[in-house]
């Protein structure tokens, strides 16, 4: 398999103090890889060095067999894109313009998207579902609306690499799995490699082909979801109350282990 | 194009009244006259010749101009800093060049040149210094220059007082508190070709690189990520926006409130994409203007300064927009 994406030796961290340590990480083309740790393990700041906002201390990242610290921001943008947490605009604009500002790596300073750029637009709209929502203002979106027009801008830039910050902080059940199930079958199609950081160990179980395991910014275990959920590995990295099952139709799910003594009998 | 036929009407009536009323038919003459048609109609007195030429039309100008240039500059500061609520002032061109202007007044000649030259320099010289400031911060997010605008705002503000404090009362006092409240009326040929040359190129430069405005106003990490150099967009962006400012203050002194109001009443008109909105901004701010000043020097017997009409104009018609969107429609954070 064809690496796009190689972290070599990454220390990285704010001021002097290291929250990343000697990172190692390849990502393969096609392939969705969840990100997973606590909270303060290094997820965001991984996700920050490979979109090169952070300068790591020490050790590359590698895309496409180019270093990351060579290139110039809107060669960046031309191989990564981003998909922040459900954002919300300071300014009402369309959705159709909010996609729009994909473009902004592929545009000469002077130039902006024109009525070709819109049709693009439209396909990447189309492609998430969300045809209906181009003429719509983006704040008045629900947050699941709002996170499907994230993700047809990072469509709509084009890049062979796509990095999604915790997708599904604000949406409720139901939209948590439908914008997984719509990543995963965006990344089969395109063939592009998909890093997301996850908190609900279920969703890299049932989405992601590959799980990095994070804890005190290292990295425990890297390999194939079935060869990485279980037991021990899991409570290592998400604490010791948390265990793999099989429902009645024999689904591997996590749940916790112990429920507590208040808990509602079922 | 509406927008472009709204304002002929406002044109010709500021062009017709004020102190000496030239009457329509008269505005109409002079204007055949001077474009060589004769014969139809009777010559215009020459005097009226003189006070539309060198008097009316310089200053219909400079209230275009500078209406056009401060909507614009506030447009750009508020998509820049994410922030409905920001004008053009915040990094305290306005502060620096009041300072300019008094320093001139007391201790300089007054004459005009003095006091425009040096309210101009200061006007630029403090927004370099906010600029400054927050490059020395780790942290290169635009808050940290409304910060440094604000320190640098309060310093020359203190400077203004001081000045005021020691200056004479019954002769530079008043000449400073009236330059600070703004005027047109000291418009003139000469002033119109310092200011309109750095208006108009500003307002070009603004409208072809309008477009990345509205990546500007997204979250900074985001912005990086679409593959916008943030930081060095941001210098372009200050950089002509306060030129303009600078110019336009130099020349007229404060005009308060155009630069945060019009970007709003633009954006209620056709929403928040740049490149639809900074032009409009430009025309509204420029009949907007224009038509605060009729006002001003048509109102009272005597000239009102322009910062007070427009206050009195600006001030309840924002609070009106904002009571009556809930301040969606014009941009201000809506609370789902």
């Amino acid at each position: 398999m064809e690496s796009s994406l190689v972290i070599e030796n990454l220390t990285a961290g704010y001021g002097k103090v290291p929250i990343l340590k000697k990172i190692n990480l390849s990502l393969q083309k096609g392939s969705i890889c969840a990100l997973m740790g606590e909270n303060g393990s290094g997820k965001t700041t991984l996700i920050r060095c490979i979109n090169a906002t952070l300068k790591p201390l020490r050790g590359k990242v590698w895309v496409k067999k180019k270093a990351l610290a060579s290139l110039n921001r809107m060669e960046i943008a031309r191989l990564i894109s981003v998909v922040p947490q459900a954002t919300h605009s300071a300014f009402s604009f369309t959705c159709m313009e909010m996609i729009l500002m994909g473009a902004v790596a592929r545009m000469k300073p002077w130039s902006a998207p024109g009525r070709k750029e819109v049709a693009k637009a439209m396909v990447a709209l189309e492609e998430v579902g969300g045809k209906k929502l181009a003429d719509r203002l983006f704040n008045r979106l629900s947050g699941g609306e709002r996170q499907l027009v994230m993700i047809a801008r990072a469509l709509y830039q084009d890049t062979p690499i796509m990095l999604l910050d915790e997708p599904n902080t604000h949406l409720d059940y139901s939209n948590q799995h439908s914008v997984m199930e719509l990543i995963r079958r965006l990344v089969k199609r395109r063939n592009v490699t998909a890093l997301i950081t996850l908190h609900d160990p279920n969703l890299a179980l049932f989405y992601c082909d590959r799980v990095a395991m994070l804890k005190q910014g290292e990295i425990l275990a890297l390999g194939k979801t079935k060869d990485i959920m279980n037991d021990g590995m899991l409570r290592q990295v998400l604490g010791s109350n948390i265990q793999c099952g099989h429902t009645e139709n024999g689904v591997l799910v996590v749940t916790p282990r112990h429920l507590g003594a208040n808990r509602v009998a079922v | 194009m509406i927008l472009i036929f709204g304002c002929l009407p406002v044109l010709v009536l500021s062009l017709s009244l004020g102190r000496y009323t030239i009457g329509l038919t008269d505005v109409t003459r002079i204007l055949l006259s001077s474009l060589g048609i004769k014969g139809f109609y009777a010559p215009p007195a020459p005097e009226l010749h003189m006070i539309f030429w060198n008097i009316r039309v310089p200053r219909v100008i400079m209230a275009f101009a500078v209406g056009s240039g401060l909507s614009i500059a506030g447009t750009v500061f508020q998509a820049m800093f994410k922030n409905p609520l920001a004008a053009p002032d915040i990094l305290g061109v306005t502060a620096g060049s009041c300072f300019g202007a008094a320093l001139a007044i007391m201790f300089f000649a007054s004459t005009p040149w003095a006091i425009q030259g040096n309210a101009f320099f200061w006007g630029v010289f403090a927004v370099s210094m906010a600029y400054l400031l927050a490059l020395k911060s780790r942290d290169r997010s635009a808050s940290v220059l409304v910060i440094a605008g604000i320190a640098v705002s309060s310093v020359f503000q203190a400077g203004l007082s001081i000045l005021m404090y020691i200056s004479n009362p019954y002769d530079q006092m008043t000449k400073i508190i009236f330059w600070i409240m703004g005027s047109f009326h000291t418009a003139c040929w000469s002033k119109v070709e310092v200011t309109l040359p750095f208006v108009l190129l500003g307002s070009l430069l603004l409208t072809v690189f309008s477009w990345r405005l509205n990546v500007m106003t997204q979250d900074e990490e985001d912005a990086l990520c679409l593959g916008m150099n943030v930081s060095r967009w941001r210098v372009f962006y200050v950089t002509t926006s306060t030129l303009m400012v600078a110019s336009s203050v130099a020349a007229v002194g404060n005009v308060a409130w155009i630069g945060l109001i019009i970007p709003h009443i633009a954006r209620y008109l056709v929403g928040s994409e740049h490149r639809r909105l900074v032009p409009v901004t430009g025309l509204v701010g420029g009949i907007f203007l224009l038509l605060m000043d009729t006002l001003a020097r048509t109102l009272l017997p005597s000239e009102i300064p322009i910062s007070i009409v427009t206050s009195i104009v600006g001030a309840p018609f924002l609070g009106y927009l904002v009571m009556g969107n809930q301040g969606v429609g014009i941009g201000i954070k809506s609370c789902n």
